[in-house]
């Protein structure tokens, strides 16, 4: 047989291109439930590592819901919809619904998405029962370089957004990523040397992402400060009787 | 096949696999897989987990190309070894991500430098189109192997003058730094690809002096 004759060549490539169709297609779907079941075990995760409970079992200690773009929560959003939403974040959000995991012990998770310099970053801030004050930050990465940007995703970076403040009086100002070192300690923390890119989608991403969630927030803050003034006014009188 | 049965590790089959530790070293005698060496040298551990599995790949592809030698049409055959490769490296990426998750995240990054990586299509094309599959099996982890002592090395001094760390652990004291009032300093050039290619530069320096029949006349 001539295998440089067209039509050897021509059932040559057909063949070859179902058969490695046939098999990646069929390897895909067979693992694709433990694929996802292994991405959503490190999303858990990663929340519980955002508020510093990783030997907490998530499904006793995290509630998760949603709430829109005016922060009021949305009903009928279950716990597992709201996790469902971290695979398309941008898509989520997108449509006005933004998940929220609140720990039993008050302080909430909120999911953040970006870009870096080469593709998606994303990441979860952990919020202490002020709503204002970052109790911790881990961030991912899909293909920052190592070594450079991919330094988000290091505990050494992440602990320095540890006890940064996101509103400054009733401003939300974020936290800003700054080149060459934080200049102001309440809302900065230092850049990535060589890592500068990346670093700025970092700012942009809490920025965009954690902008949206203010009303939620505000309303909270709002609530927290008239329930402490509602328990002073319970406690006097109590301290009257 | 052949007609007396050769050893499985006869010393010819042995020079496959050891040959590319030096004297045709992939990188530094081949010039190949320059560019992979430069983006993943940055840090030890991504240079491992690189060289582990590039090993990985050009064997398993050198000896599937190798099984598919006589039927694979000559004027195709680039496409067919890339479809191979990639198929491959997919494959073993999908079973990843199901299985060792852990694993996969690690490697997430390098799976396309892996498919585009020259040295696993040089040495298919090289080598696994016109040799039997248990010597181009051979080949292909004595190139992967070759392949990763280079990165390795580079990996080496690039974390270590770089950061100041050896797979992430701390090597040179934090005492010693300007910052907590001692005399050193990281060098920055050394987290930036040219210095890389520098390193390369300097391995195949001391490599070409040491052997007589690698110098041009």
């Amino acid at each position: 047989m001539n295998k440089n004759s067209n039509s050897y060549i021509v059932i040559y490539a057909t063949v070859m291109v179902v058969v490695v169709a046939t098999l990646l297609a069929v390897a895909a779907m067979a693992l694709k439930s433990r694929q996802n079941a292994n991405v959503l075990n490190e999303k858990k995760d990663a929340i519980l590592e955002a508020l510093s409970a990783s030997d907490r079992d998530y499904d006793a200690y995290v509630t998760a819901y949603a709430v829109d773009a005016e922060g009021a929560r949305i009903d009928g959003v279950t716990g597992d919809e709201a996790l469902q939403m971290l695979f398309d974040l941008k898509g989520a959000f997108g449509a006005g619904r933004y998940p929220v995991f609140e720990a039993e012990d008050g302080r909430i998770v909120l999911p953040v998405t970006g870009s870096g310099l080469w593709g998606p970053i994303w990441g979860y801030v952990a919020l202490e029962q002020d709503m204002n004050t970052v109790a911790g930050a881990v961030f991912g990465h899909a293909s920052e370089t190592p070594g450079l940007g991919a330094e988000i995703a290091t505990p050494k970076h992440q602990a320095l957004y540890v006890g940064k403040t996101l509103f400054e009086g009733n401003d939300f100002v974020s936290v800003t990523l700054r080149k060459g070192g934080a200049k102001d300690p309440a809302h900065e923390v230092d850049a990535i040397t060589g890592g500068t890119k990346t670093s700025d989608g970092v700012t942009a991403m809490l920025r965009a992402s954690l902008g949206a969630y203010v009303p939620m927030l505000e309303a909270k803050r709002a609530a927290a400060a008239a329930a402490a003034a509602t328990e002073c006014e319970t406690n006097n009188a109590e301290n009257n009787e | 096949m052949s007609k007396e049965k050769e050893p499985i590790f006869s010393a010819k089959n042995l020079k496959y696999l050891t040959g590319p530790f030096s004297a045709n070293n992939p990188v530094i005698v081949q010039i190949l897989g320059i560019c992979s060496a430069l983006a993943v040298t940055v840090q030890l551990k991504p240079a491992i987990v690189m060289a582990l599995s590039v090993t990985v790949v050009t064997a398993f592809s050198n000896l599937v190309m190798s099984l598919l030698r006589n039927g694979v049409p000559s004027r195709i055959r680039i496409i067919v070894q890339l479809v191979v490769i990639a198929a491959l490296v997919i494959l073993v990426d999908q079973v990843l991500k199901a299985y060792v998750y852990d694993v996969s995240k690690q490697l997430s990054v390098y799976v396309g430098l892996i498919i585009t990586n020259c040295i696993v299509m040089g040495r298919v094309e090289a080598f696994a189109l016109g040799n039997k599959p248990w010597p181009a099996f051979l080949d292909g982890i004595g190139n992967g192997l070759g392949y990763g002592m280079i990165l390795v090395t580079v990996a080496f001094f690039r974390e270590l003058l770089g950061s100041g760390t050896l797979l992430g652990l701390r090597v040179i004291p934090e005492s010693w730094y300007v910052a907590e009032g001692g005399f050193y300093a990281n060098n920055g050039l050394m987290l930036f690809p040219p210095m890389a290619l520098i390193i390369v530069g300097c391995i195949i320096w001391i490599h070409r002096s040491r052997n007589k029949d690698l110098q041009e006349k």
